[in-house]
């Protein structure tokens, strides 16, 4: 790392780009854009004019990649009164309602420049004149506005730059985003203005994609005709990941670190060719050197990867970032294809913002809509059985138990269904400039891109599975209880019951390996994976079920009592696709085999099995390989992603009394990495309770 | 024939070549004042209570066949990296007869098979195992024989006469020395074993300062006391 960057670095971690900020009162703008009643298009549109204005061209010291935020807050273009009205008369919103886990088709627009779709949009803005389309000339309006505010601002940073003596920013302005980016340096700062700009708008959790596949041509043709060394590249690489980190802490999340900022890295090309690259390498190797939780990297791989691009990824993990995830393409495309999927973008595929699929540039997706709580179906299922058998069990058989559960399963799955049919997306203009499709269209991207579905989580798979092989034995084969007073021990804790909590502790587990709980994982996962087949919303998209968990792993807890599985009341879910937190599993080797053993392509919206590994696994050399041959064996068993937190429990205990020590501690929370002491204790503890079976 | 096995460890990163299964072999004939394994030591099955209540039983009989079948699960990814089964305890040179029968399970299946040891075994059996392996940990623990017998119980010209033997055996082996503050850890006793390994590969293990952790839950005290 040169000493530039070393003091980028360090300034970024001393947050001194918070000196440059200042608060605006959006009120009078929110309260002007009703009183006036203005629509959803130019309200967005007048939202990012206003924003880019209230911007001030500020720059810290030694940077070559321009572009800070200086205005905290963007203002809020609806008010609660309006979105309310719009939810009671039947319209459904995904989260905050505006265009938000996507990643844009950024390599078109650094290729030719903003300059480029301006002058489409102007002469297709002439063509919906001439055919009266008002829709198409409403759209290209307040499009064409939000590009030149983003070119407005562009330049008063360039002037900015210029009276400053800032030659190398105010020349690098001079081009991009205008004109085309013609070296790797343009190419890195244009992406910079509108990754920057999309967040400006309103949009969140965006993601950068497949960076290492559209940026590639201006690094190879700057290290061909020898402009750009390797080392020049890294450090170049190495800024513009730093910068990804300039703003973070302002933008929106669950939690702080939740912000979308993927970059995926390596898979095939759109024509089905290898596609890791020198780039990939190299942004590897950034991430290695920086530290730093954002971009969040996600590599592709599939059966054929060598076991060098895993250790590559496994260098990553021994040093405590949390990622990379990995996503298998062996499963991943075929399944998208399923899906309905063109190969080529099924073949293009990064994530929305975690690890949901998405296509960049042409995906609006919602592809983490809502979730069904697996533990809360069974819950249901169960008190609704002992109450009709009260203790006369005669008769029921375990495999009512597990049709109920997946009956219920199908009756909330259908309920979230019905409760998206109609969903709404407010208007991004500027994103849909950098989208596939919108300006040839002439459609923002929010009334529809190429893909459209909706994506439903599944949370608490492994505690539902586990706690059916805990009925299948404790009620069914061993008749240590029956099932009523099972139930009733829910709700008291099994107090008063020491040997039914051991006997449901002591029962198969997924995590084992044991085909007890796993051949209930398949027909559960497979039941799930069917749960939405002809199933579409209004925008002609289809349901797509996963097996994430997003933040529900925390919310859906709340909602249950204790679990037959042994799970205590108050005990949290695991997050995603992994076994149950208190689960004495014999190793991370079983772990895969149980967690692989369901077909997974069908519940493919996204959700990665999540294993801790104690970080002395990394004291000998050969432990980057080690746990490098432990993913190629998921991926060789059609797992289909997968993510490793490093890290030691004495660590994040002592980070929680003295957080001032462990500012820069990395963990993998659900879906990205976040520094351990910016999470709400509740996230903590949960990431601690997941180390305590690891030695 | 059955083995006595405290616990199977799936991917232990230490232990040898690649991905591995350790099976922790029960009863050791030391009592090494530093044992982190306390629940190793007692050939008898044991309960470990820990502080919130719950039971753990140490000590599970096997017949080779069952350890054999029950570790062959892995021998897909064992095979993919290279990896194996290394056997540790305890001593597993305590149990020779069932070591002699699961080894040969393993090899009859492909699977490299290490050994972890003491080297206080009698030499007949030590000379009867260990070629059967395919990688020795030898443990050095102290080179002076009235420091073993204070910290160990044993005696340490057992232990050199095997070595000596594996030195010559033409088993690949490796030295492991863990490093007790206060006890071998001194410029002087490191001088001695790397002398004493005359070129061979030795492995510093660090002080393990989570060893006692386990004693309180079998009701002993750790003989070391508070190290850190």
């Amino acid at each position: 790392m040169t000493e530039r960057i070393k003091s980028l670095l360090d300034r970024i971690f001393d947050k001194e780009q918070a000196k440059f900020r200042r608060d605006v009162d959006w009120k009078p703008l929110l309260d002007r854009l009703i009183a006036d009643g203005i629509g959803d298009e130019a309200r967005a549109r007048i939202g990012l004019e206003e924003m880019l204005k209230a911007e001030t061209p500020a720059f810290m010291d030694g940077e070559r990649l321009a572009f800070l935020r200086t205005v905290r807050e963007i203002p809020d273009l609806h008010s609660d009164a309006e979105m309310d009205a719009r939810r009671a008369a039947g319209t459904a919103f995904g989260e905050k309602g505006v265009v938000f886990n996507l990643t844009a088709d950024f390599a078109p627009t650094i290729r030719d420049g903003l300059g480029s779709r301006l002058s489409e949009m102007e002469e297709r803005l002439a063509q919906c004149r001439a055919e009266g389309d008002a829709a198409g000339i409403e759209f290209l309006e307040n499009a064409i506005l939000s590009a030149k505010a983003v070119l407005e601002l562009a330049e008063r940073y360039r002037a900015e730059a210029e009276k400053r003596g800032l030659d190398d920013i105010a020349a690098t302005l001079a081009q991009v985003p205008r004109k085309g980016a013609r070296t790797f340096h343009e190419a890195l700062q244009s992406l910079r203005i509108l990754h920057y700009a999309m967040w400006c708008e309103g949009e969140y959790h965006c993601g950068l994609g497949r960076i290492d596949q559209y940026l590639y041509p201006y690094y190879e043709a700057d290290a061909k005709s020898s402009r750009l060394t390797e080392a020049a590249a890294l450090e170049e690489l190495e800024e513009f990941f730093i910068a990804c980190n300039r703003d973070s802490d302002l933008y929106i999340g669950i939690q702080q670190g939740d912000n979308g900022q993927s970059v995926m890295l390596g898979g095939v090309t759109r024509d089905g060719k290898r596609a890791f690259n020198a780039l990939s390498r190299l942004c590897l190797k950034a991430c290695g050197e920086l530290k730093l939780v954002d971009p969040k990297i996600i590599l592709r791989v599939d059966k054929s990867t060598p076991l060098e691009i895993y250790e590559l990824g496994t260098e990553l993990t021994a040093k405590g970032l949390g990622f990379p995830q990995y996503a298998n393409d062996d499963v991943v495309i075929p399944a998208l294809q399923r899906w309905g999927y063109e190969l080529e973008d099924a073949r293009d595929y990064s994530v929305a913002a975690c690890w949901e699929f998405l296509i960049p540039g042409c995906g609006m997706d919602i592809n983490n809509i809502d979730a069904v709580s697996f533990v809360g179906s069974l819950d249901a299922t169960l008190r609704n059985l002992a109450q009709r058998c009260k203790d006369a069990q005669d008769g029921l058989k375990y495999e009512a138990v597990e049709k109920g559960f997946l009956a219920e399963i199908q009756r909330r799955a259908d309920e979230l269904v019905e409760k998206y049919k109609h969903v709404e997306i407010l208007p991004g203009p500027f994103v849909s400039v950098i989208s596939r499709g919108c300006i040839g269209k002439a459609r923002d991207i929010s009334k529809g891109a190429k893909y459209n579905n909706f994506g439903i989580h599944g949370t608490g798979i492994a505690v539902a599975v586990d706690s059916l092989a805990s009925v299948k034995e404790l009620v069914f084969e061993k008749k240590l209880v029956s099932l009523s007073v099972l139930v009733s021990l829910l709700d008291t804790d099994f107090a008063g019951r020491p040997d039914v909590l051991v006997a449901a502790k002591a029962a198969p587990k997924m995590g084992n390996a044991d085909p007890r709980a796993d051949e209930i994982a398949k027909r559960v996962i497979g039941f799930w994976g069917r749960v939405f087949d002809g199933k579409r919303n209004d925008r002609g998209g289809i349901f797509r079920p996963g097996t994430g968990s997003a933040m529900y792993y925390i919310w859906h807890a709340r909602e249950v009592p204790a679990s037959p599985s042994g799970r205590r009341r108050g005990e949290p879910l695991s997050a995603n696709w992994a076994p149950s937190l208190d689960v004495p599993v014999k190793g991370p080797v079983s772990v895969v085999r149980s967690f692989t053993e369901p077909d997974l392509g069908p519940v493919c919206n996204g959700g990665p099995l999540t294993i801790e590994i104690h970080d002395s696994a990394f004291a000998m050399s050969d432990g980057v390989s080690k746990v490098a041959h432990l993913v190629k064996f998921f991926i060789e068993r059609g797992g289909h992603q997968m993510q490793i937190n490093t890290i030691n429990r004495e660590t994040l205990k002592d980070a929680q009394k003295h957080p001032e020590r462990h500012r820069h501690l990395i963990v993998r929370v659900w879906g990205w990495s976040g520094y351990f002491v910016e999470l709400d204790r509740e996230y903590q503890d949960q990431i601690i309770k997941r180390m305590e079976l690891v030695a | 024939m059955t083995g006595r096995v405290f616990e199977t460890r799936e991917f232990t990163l230490h232990d040898g070549p690649g991905v591995r299964t350790t099976v922790f072999m029960k009863g050791c004939p030391l009592r090494c004042a530093w044992c982190h394994n306390p629940e190793g030591q007692s050939f008898e099955i044991e309960t470990m209570i820990r502080k919130n209540g719950d039971k753990t039983l140490c000590g599970r009989d096997w017949t080779a066949h069952a350890l054999a079948d029950e570790l062959l699960k892995n021998a897909d990814m064992m095979a993919q990296s290279g990896g194996g089964v290394t056997f540790s305890g305890g001593e597993p040179l305590a149990q020779p007869d069932f070591l002699r029968e699961i080894v040969s399970l393993l090899k009859e299946s492909g699977v490299h098979g290490a050994i972890e040891t003491s080297g206080y075994a009698p030499a007949v059996v030590y000379r009867d195992i260990i070629p059967r392996f395919d990688f020795v940990y030898q443990d050095v623990k102290l080179l002076d024989a009235a420091a073993f017998r204070r910290w160990t119980g044993g005696s340490l010209s057992v232990v050199l006469e095997n070595i000596a033997y594996l030195r010559g055996c033409g088993v690949p082996f490796a030295f492991r020395v863990p490093l007790i503050p206060g006890v071998n850890d001194d410029a002087a006793s490191r001088a001695a074993f790397a002398a004493f390994a005359d070129g061979c590969k030795v492995e510093y293990l660090p002080y393990n300062t989570a060893a006692g952790a386990k004693y309180p839950l079998l009701g002993r005290a750790y003989p070391m006391g508070a190290i850190t």
